[in-house]
């Protein structure tokens, strides 16, 4: 077993921070000692001096405008979890520590190209999520959380290099109980090595069965079980923006670290979604939903983006945003290679990457606006035609109704009545009528029948006009035009 | 017809600045060359009307802007064996605020495959524009249709500029009135229904004159010559 454990030291700060480019100084205080002390500060704050360890007045001296957000460990756990819903595309196997996240790769590695490979994209996509990560690998759960927190970067792949990198570090690390740690520091021990070269069950009997225990786990001579994380059912995930957002663009940052996260959640589940549902929360006002489509089942980050920007440039903000949150309920199977290989849907159907120009002008248009076209077998040219939804395949294209007859090339949404003068229709003048009619008598089946003569007829402007005479209403109307 | 071509003997116009490429010129239709075409033939599409080809001298000017000016956004049959062609690809033929419904059984009898047809209707002038601009920009589509209501001519320059990004034929519709507006387009068309058909005089022509006319047979007899002749392929050196 290979254990790749990811260590979040920013956590603290990140879980407020990472809704925003860029952030003011803002430290993070726990109280320590009756008084608020600084646990954690950002790169701004530290350009006012500000360093962990400060009082909370001191801080505030130093810098007048400093934030200051209390230490949340239940939002920090549930930045955990939500990582773990991302990290499932890399393990089905993962456990937590504190500000940490341990995964089980040893069986994945090949899939994803190795180690290297597999770091990288970790690296990176935490870095797009917003969190900084330090990593260690170990063969056993306890180790790789150690050297996580205390060797970044350390890979302890067999035995003997796990005990080599363990045995250097400070007992401290291994364990907070101060029975344990007062009683090897009166006997003068400082590191776990030299904890290791007693022999067991004399430091059994001295500090008790938990430093022994501790120490067989750490180098797999003993089991060490953990609650086993499942995912959960839908993805539902929140950023709280550190102050307010007024700009409807600035919320693409935000939204495309949700994103990241939803893809990684979909691929450990090996699916795409269609549907995204967005919800902006404001201070003072009722929050903002809306949902975002997708032609197809994607879990590219990059493209759902660039879809949300063109739904966003339209959106009309009635607050500014404290927090915005993504939701996707269902997913449907999805296979990577379609989309590389095959990409078009058939001979007719427009090839799928032509489908992102479709994505983007029914984003910022919307569906409405946004149609495709199709014959439809049936006489009355109202409903010869039908608007559907774009690139559908046209079986009726095959055989449209015959009317042997010429057609016009534009239908009027509705018959424009013509005035008649001397018997004869008139549009800018008398019309000439130039060929037989044509009868159409349909409709009777579905209420909307109609019997009407259909002629060709120039105007004197030159214009070729289709136009009929009702035979009920003996009235005369416009319906197409051609040319 | 070419005296540049003949002094040099090698094809080059040599000035004491800088050596241009005379092919290179004439491909681009940089060079105004009198009658015939000032376009390659694989720049030029045959709009499967003979006579229409012989006054464009070749065809549609292939990844460009073309102006269609008439009194009542006329001039869409002229297009129909162009886009029976086009409509076999696998690409979008966009048509940006269309005045009434193409009537679907009428361009299916045509040979356009309608199910290639995306239609944007029902937006804003400016909304308009920007569909078309993004159609002609994406690579996605082979035709652009639109019918805008009114355009400046830094917006004409930026259609030009998509379809050339695009390889897409960008054909606007437009009133007669806008005749006199300057235009950046590669071919500008007034068009005008006269029996049998539609009279089309060039009022621009990229690489070539303008000022002529012809009159396009357009009605239900001539319809099947369009439709079989565009089938043949672009032939642009009909003299």
């Amino acid at each position: 077993m290979l254990w790749l454990a990811l260590y979040f030291p920013q956590l603290p700060l990140e879980v407020f921070t990472r809704g925003r480019q860029q952030a003011g100084a803002l430290v993070v205080v726990e109280p320590s000692a009756g008084r608020e002390q600084v646990s954690r500060c950002n790169g701004a704050a530290q350009a006012y001096g500000i360093r962990p360890g400060l009082t909370l007045p001191a801080a505030l001296a130093l810098c007048a405008g400093l934030a200051v957000q209390r230490r949340d460990r239940a939002r920090e756990q549930r930045a955990l979890d939500e990582m773990a819903s991302w990290a499932y595309q890399f393990s089905p196997r993962i456990s937590f520590e504190p500000s940490l996240l341990l995964l089980e790769v040893g069986a994945s590695l090949r899939l994803f190209g190795g180690l290297p490979r597999l770091l990288e994209m970790v690296q990176r996509e935490l870095g797009q999520i917003g969190y900084s990560v330090q990593h260690a690998l170990a063969t056993t759960v306890a180790a790789a959380g150690l050297l996580a927190r205390s060797r970044p970067g350390c890979q302890a792949s067999t035995t003997d290099a796990l005990r080599e990198a363990v045995a250097a570090l400070p007992l401290a690390c291994l364990t907070r109980d101060p029975g344990a740690r007062n009683l090897v520091r009166h006997i003068g021990l400082d590191s776990i090595a030299d904890v290791l070269g007693l022999p067991r069950p004399e430091l059994a009997r001295r500090s008790g069965p938990q430093l022994p225990q501790l120490l067989d786990r750490l180098l797999g001579e003993a089991p060490d079980p953990r609650p086993e994380w499942r995912p959960p059912r839908h993805f539902s995930q929140t950023i709280e923006l550190l102050g307010e957002i007024g700009q409807t663009m600035a919320l693409l940052f935000p939204a495309r670290r949700l994103m990241v996260a939803l893809c990684g959640f979909l691929r450990g589940l090996g699916g795409g979604t269609q549907r995204l549902q967005w919800t902006l929360m404001h201070r003072d006002h009722p929050e903002t939903r809306f949902g975002q489509g997708l032609l197809e089942p994607s879990r590219d980050p990059d493209h759902m983006l660039e879809v949300l920007r063109e739904r966003v440039e339209r959106l009309q903000l009635p607050a500014p945003v404290v927090a915005i949150g993504l939701r996707v309920d269902d997913w449907l199977a999805f296979e990577e290679s379609n989309r590389d290989l095959l990409g078009g849907s058939g001979p007719d159907g427009p090839a799928t990457s032509d489908r992102a120009l479709l994505e983007r002008l029914t984003n910022r248009l919307g569906g409405q606006c946004v149609r495709g076209l199709r014959c439809h077998a049936d006489h009355r040219p109202e409903h010869a035609w039908q608007l559907c939804a774009p690139g559908e395949l046209d079986t009726a294209d095959a055989m449209p109704v015959q009317h042997g007859r010429a057609q016009p090339l534009w239908l009027l949404a509705q018959p424009r009545p013509l005035q008649v003068q001397q018997s004869v229709p008139q549009y800018g003048g008398p019309l000439r009528l130039e060929d037989l009619p044509e009868r159409i008598e349909a409709g009777w089946w579905d209420g909307f029948d109609v019997t009407r003569d259909y002629f060709v007829a120039r105007s004197r402007a030159g214009e070729r006009l289709w136009i009929f005479r009702d035979r009920r209403g003996d009235g005369w109307y416009l319906h197409g035009v051609f040319m | 017809m070419m005296p540049l071509h003949g002094k040099t003997g090698r094809g080059r116009v040599c000035t004491a600045m800088q050596v241009v490429d005379l092919d290179e010129l004439k491909r681009n239709g940089a060079l105004w060359q009198g009658r015939r075409s000032g376009l390659a033939p694989d720049s030029l599409l045959s709009s499967g009307w003979p006579v229409l080809d012989r006054l464009l001298g070749g065809g549609w000017p292939r990844a460009a802007l073309i102006e269609v000016l008439s009194d009542a956004h006329q001039g869409l049959s002229l297009l129909l064996p162009l886009l029976a062609r086009l409509s076999a690809r696998p690409r979008w033929l966009v048509w940006v605020a269309p005045p009434h419904v193409p009537y679907a059984p009428a361009l299916a009898a045509h040979g356009v495959r309608v199910g290639q047809l995306l239609l944007v209707r029902d937006v804003s002038a400016g909304q308009g524009l920007w569909a078309a601009e993004q159609a002609l920009k994406s690579g996605a589509c082979s035709a652009v249709l639109a019918w805008p209501a009114q355009l400046q001519t830094a917006q004409l320059r930026r259609l030009q500029l998509a379809a050339e990004q695009g390889d897409c034929v960008a054909i606007l519709f437009r009133s007669v009135r806008t005749a006199a507006q300057g235009s950046p387009a590669a071919l500008r068309l007034l068009v005008r229904p006269v029996p049998p058909g539609l009279q089309v005089e060039v009022l621009k022509r990229r690489g070539g004159w303008g000022g002529d006319s012809c009159i396009v047979p357009i009605g239900p007899e001539a319809m099947d010559d369009g439709l079989h002749s565009s089938g043949a392929s672009s032939s642009s050196h009909e003299s």
